[in-house]
């Protein structure tokens, strides 16, 4: 048995189709974030396929994982900031569903 | 054996992956996202990273995962039934959510499809470790502060702007203070004056340490 790069794509697609559907469909604003950082990792997971595919023998491709940090650096920071928008809009409206924040939309 | 544990661990970030949507308590989704972000840790170091593995545990698994556990716990919103007194739909019943649910679906079927069209043997391993050995950390320490030194530093400014910036939006508004008014303060100002004309009743700042002193 062995695992062709494929299946990792494969699962990156996965991951990041149930991190869209959860993104999509949930009211709760902290399931909401929690759905961003699941398709994040998709993304992860699809540059470290990418690096392996275009690993040499007797070398591994580094580019991947590198960019792969940054995008955990980003992750961090967007984690950080919503989590700061829900407390901020707790605040005012004692809730978290995103149905009582639609000022914008009409 | 390491193909096995990856098929293990991919089925195990794809259930908790669903874990997370579909669970009704936020500490369960927490929970499930946790597991999720260890799997896919497995999963890159049977890859060969052992470094990104390793910041996979330390940033999401400890820092994100507790920065959400602390905001679940601090709104206290482990059971959404009891604090809201009646079962709230799960998901939005809207157009928007059903176009989300087709486009996931047939994101998630082409994945499906990825996974099955490419027979188990017919290719090599992308799992094989090479023989020069898991990734080396001085090699990537040397690639990353020299070839991708400016998204290094670039991060580092991304980092301490997002440390300012959560620190003006999080922060608690004291009365007398016109930005962000809260509800609290308009309860906390409404009995005291009622009917005053408003300069009037103004209240005085408290004493205390200035925000920029705060911040510096």
């Amino acid at each position: 048995m062995s695992v062709p790069t494929e299946h990792l794509l494969g699962l990156a697609a996965i991951l990041f189709a149930i991190g869209m559907a959860g993104f999509l469909t949930r009211r709760n604003l902290i399931v909401v974030l929690m759905s961003i950082e699941l398709m994040l990792n998709a993304a992860n997971l699809t540059l470290v396929a990418g690096a392996r595919m275009h690993s040499k023998v007797d070398e591994l491709s580094l580019a991947g994982p590198i960019l792969a940090i940054f995008v955990i650096a980003v992750a961090a920071v967007e984690a950080a900031v919503g989590l700061a928008l829900v407390i901020a809009l707790y605040r005012r409206k004692q809730t978290v569903s995103l149905d009582a924040v639609s000022e914008l939309r009409d | 054996m390491a193909d096995l544990l990856f098929y293990l661990m991919a089925a195990l970030a794809t259930v908790a992956g669903v874990g997370v949507v579909v669970a009704r308590s936020p500490v369960i989704s927490v929970v499930s996202l946790l597991a999720s972000f260890g799997a896919l840790a497995v999963i890159y170091l049977l890859a060969g990273y052992q470094f990104l593995a390793a910041i996979q545990i330390l940033v999401y698994g400890g820092a994100v995962m507790v920065l959400f556990l602390f905001t679940v716990m601090l709104l206290n919103l482990g059971d959404p039934d009891v604090t809201s007194g009646q079962t709230e739909p799960l998901f939005h019943g809207s157009r928007r959510s059903l176009i989300g649910l087709c486009t996931a679906t047939v994101m998630g079927a082409a994945g499906l499809v990825a996974v099955l069209r490419v027979a188990w043997n017919e290719m090599p391993s992308v799992l094989a470790i090479p023989e020069g050995g898991l990734d080396p950390l001085d090699q990537l320490a040397a690639q990353m502060f020299t070839r991708y030194s400016l998204p290094f530093e670039a991060a580092s400014v991304l980092l301490l702007a997002t440390a300012v910036g959560v620190l003006v939006i999080a922060k608690r508004n004291r009365p007398g203070e016109k930005a962000f008014p809260s509800r609290a303060v308009a309860a906390e100002a409404a009995p005291t004056a009622p009917a005053a004309p408003q300069p009037a009743s103004k209240p005085l700042p408290e004493p205390g340490p200035e925000p920029e002193e705060v911040l510096s």
